[in-house]
């Protein structure tokens, strides 16, 4: 299938000037300016089909919002392509831009002295949206955002949480294709995030929209998103499935049994002696008794199977207990070691 | 403008006749969209400067001051030469006209001026430009449109009052013809064009430089020389008057004012109108010039 989305070694530069240190040094930036060039984005590639919903990760200063610009056709990049569609963001930027809907979390599109509704109505004249679609798509974010309740209040008066709601309107008013999101729930509290995400999965399944979505918080990539692209230092550290991160090697289980008898956690190490695990008794120490003991061990080189069937087959066994790592581990441990998995040269699907 | 556009079919055609999901449609506001859009940017402009009205009262006062201060100065001036006032000529003007240069200057200043240089560098400065550039409008036409709402705003709450104060309190005489009139009002018109342009464009310098503060406050100093408000160019010297005849800083005052005092008729008239409207196009295709060319350059804050 023909990707909607291909981004070729995309590159963008971003010249800086440094200082130099004491009064001195500042007399010599007047006449000589010290000139730094840092590469934000570093030979990005990937492609995105249509209907996909990506997430896009990586730490502060890693290159996500450069490169999310360059897809909204705001920045011009280095070096390197992006054709979404057949336009070029950043030469096309008039048609290219009424197929897209961009919320930046940090920043708002409504316009900040209007209420909301003349803002709505502004956008509806600047994409050209029919009456018909307008009231219906009004009515379908109201359904899902409960607008009416500051429809007619002025941007500048709303909370975080409702100017959010409102941005979310603003950028699927006219139906775009795509939708780009730059941490859509920074700062939101956690109610407030439940709904943004509730949102976006009922925009995906019913709009119809390509997302590409940032975020720090990766409960919503989890939540909203198969697959993923990490970038750091502005290079591509994974691409693929939220899943098979997971799975990685180096990445590791926790087990963790619930026995009838107190057990000290020396007979329970003593059964798998011959295997990779860690046992821990939950705080207690290998030779005092306790109910509960977890095993740490990697999927690469044994299975919860195995080590389950040797404590079945040694102790009474009430309750158990099989941990997947959490996604913030995970990807911690990308942003520390860097590349655990090759990077997929196809897109998933 | 400037956007080359492929066709639907060359795209198609380059995607392996690929499902058209994957085909975004080049797209073109017609005419009359375009028209319905941007009016409703001269509403809004309105609305909004409408809300802000209390801030223009006390801009009555200060210009009323300026008007009369130069009034006062110039009054003393012509007493001061030995022969008799009604015969004392300055730079070419007798004193009547001389204080309805000034007033007319200051009438049509309160109408042609308008902060667009700051808003855009602080959009700029803000990265608050981002948001504008995900729609699909030109950045620079949307300026101009608010700037006529603007200019609408300025006209009935604020150049209206102060003439109410100022005309009849210095006396201030219609020109010379009536149909100056209509010449006048055209070429302050097209003086709110040219002013709009000279401002985008250095609202587009913050693109480049760190703050353009300093850039604005020398701008304000030098056009209120440049553009004849502070003292008729008359009074200058002749190679002076050559350099300030080739700028297009005259047509924000000198021109429009020397109209209404019947100092420029028939084809002068016609030269000096039609000068100012060129400089106001040239200005507007600069200012898309340089747009295009900054926007490609930009470095936004926060990436």
């Amino acid at each position: 299938m023909t990707p909607l989305i291909t981004v070729d070694r995309l590159t963008k530069d971003y010249r800086l000037t440094q200082r130099r240190e004491g009064v001195l040094g500042g007399l010599v930036d007047l006449v000589r300016p010290r000139k730094r060039v840092l590469r934000a984005v570093d030979a990005v590639s990937f492609t995105i089909a249509a209907g996909e919903m990506v997430g896009y990760i990586g730490a502060n200063g890693a290159g996500k919002s450069t490169t999310i610009k360059m897809l909204t056709g705001i920045l011009t990049p280095t070096a390197g392509e992006v054709r979404v569609g057949g336009l070029i963001p950043y030469r096309q930027r008039q048609s290219y831009t009424r197929h897209v809907g961009v919320v930046f979390g940090q920043r708002t599109q409504l316009w900040w002295d209007l209420a909301v509704v003349e803002s709505l109505r502004l956008l509806q004249k600047i994409y050209e949206v029919p009456e018909a679609d307008y009231r219906q798509r009004l009515d379908f974010f109201n359904e899902l955002l409960g607008l009416q309740e500051f429809l007619h209040q002025p941007v500048r008066k709303l909370s975080l949480g409702q100017r959010m709601r409102c941005d979310l309107a603003a950028a699927l008013l006219h139906a775009p294709r795509l939708l780009f999101l730059d941490e859509p729930t920074i700062g939101l509290d956690v109610v407030a995030k439940e709904n943004v995400r509730a949102f976006l999965r009922e925009a995906r399944d019913q709009l119809n929209v390509t997302v590409i979505l940032t975020t720090h918080d990766l409960r919503d990539i989890e939540q909203l998103c198969r697959r993923v692209i990490i970038i750091d230092h502005g290079k591509v550290l994974y691409d693929g499935l939220l899943a098979d991160l997971r799975r990685g090697p180096g990445h590791r289980l926790r087990l963790c049994v619930d026995l009838a008898e107190p057990v000290p956690g020396q007979q329970l190490a003593a059964l798998t002696a011959d295997l990779p695990v860690n046992w821990d008794g939950d705080g207690t120490r290998p030779e005092v008794p306790t109910h509960r003991h977890c095993a740490t061990f990697s999927r690469a080189e044994t299975n919860a199977a195995v080590i389950l069937a040797r404590v079945l087959a040694a102790h009474r066994v009430r309750d158990m207990a099989l941990n997947e790592p959490a996604i913030e581990d995970v990807v911690r441990r990308i942003y520390r070691d860097g590349l655990i998995l090759p990077v997929k040269e196809t897109a998933v699907e | 403008m400037n956007e080359r556009i492929p066709t639907v079919a060359a795209v198609g055609a380059a995607a392996g006749g690929g499902p058209a999901a994957a085909v975004l449609a080049p797209w073109r506001r017609d005419r009359r969209g375009s028209l319905r859009l941007y009016l409703s940017f001269v509403r809004l402009a309105f609305l909004k400067f409408l809300a802000f009205r209390l801030r223009y009262y006390t801009g009555v006062v200060s210009y009323t001051i300026f008007v009369a201060g130069h009034a006062y100065l110039y009054r003393a001036l012509f007493a001061s030469r030995p022969e008799p006032l009604a015969d004392v000529r300055i730079g070419g003007l007798e004193l009547a006209e001389m204080i309805t240069y000034v007033a007319i200057a200051w009438i049509g200043r309160s109408f042609t001026f308008n902060n667009i240089d700051r808003t855009l560098s602080h959009q700029i400065q803000q990265g608050e430009i981002a948001m504008q550039l995900i729609k699909p409008f030109h950045v620079q036409t949307v300026m101009m449109f608010e700037a006529a709402g603007e200019a609408a705003f300025r006209l009935l709450l604020f150049t209206l009052p102060i003439m109410v104060v100022v005309v009849p309190v210095f006396g201030i005489g219609g020109p010379p013809h009536s149909y100056l009139i209509g010449w006048t009002l055209l070429s302050f018109v097209l003086a709110l064009v040219i002013n709009s342009q000279l401002n985008f464009l250095i609202g587009c310098l913050a693109f480049y430089l760190k703050n353009i503060d300093g850039v604005i406050r020398a701008k304000h100093i030098s056009l209120d020389f440049l553009s004849g408000v502070l003292i008729p160019f008359s009074f200058f010297p002749a190679w002076f008057q050559t350099v300030v005849a080739w700028l297009p800083f005259q047509g924000l005052t000198y021109v429009p004012v020397t109209i209404y005092l019947g100092k420029r008729l028939g084809a002068d008239l016609y030269s000096a109108v039609l000068v100012q409207a060129a400089w106001a196009v040239g200005l507007f295709l600069v200012g898309r010039w340089l747009w295009a060319r900054a926007v490609r350059a930009v470095t936004l804050q926060g990436g």
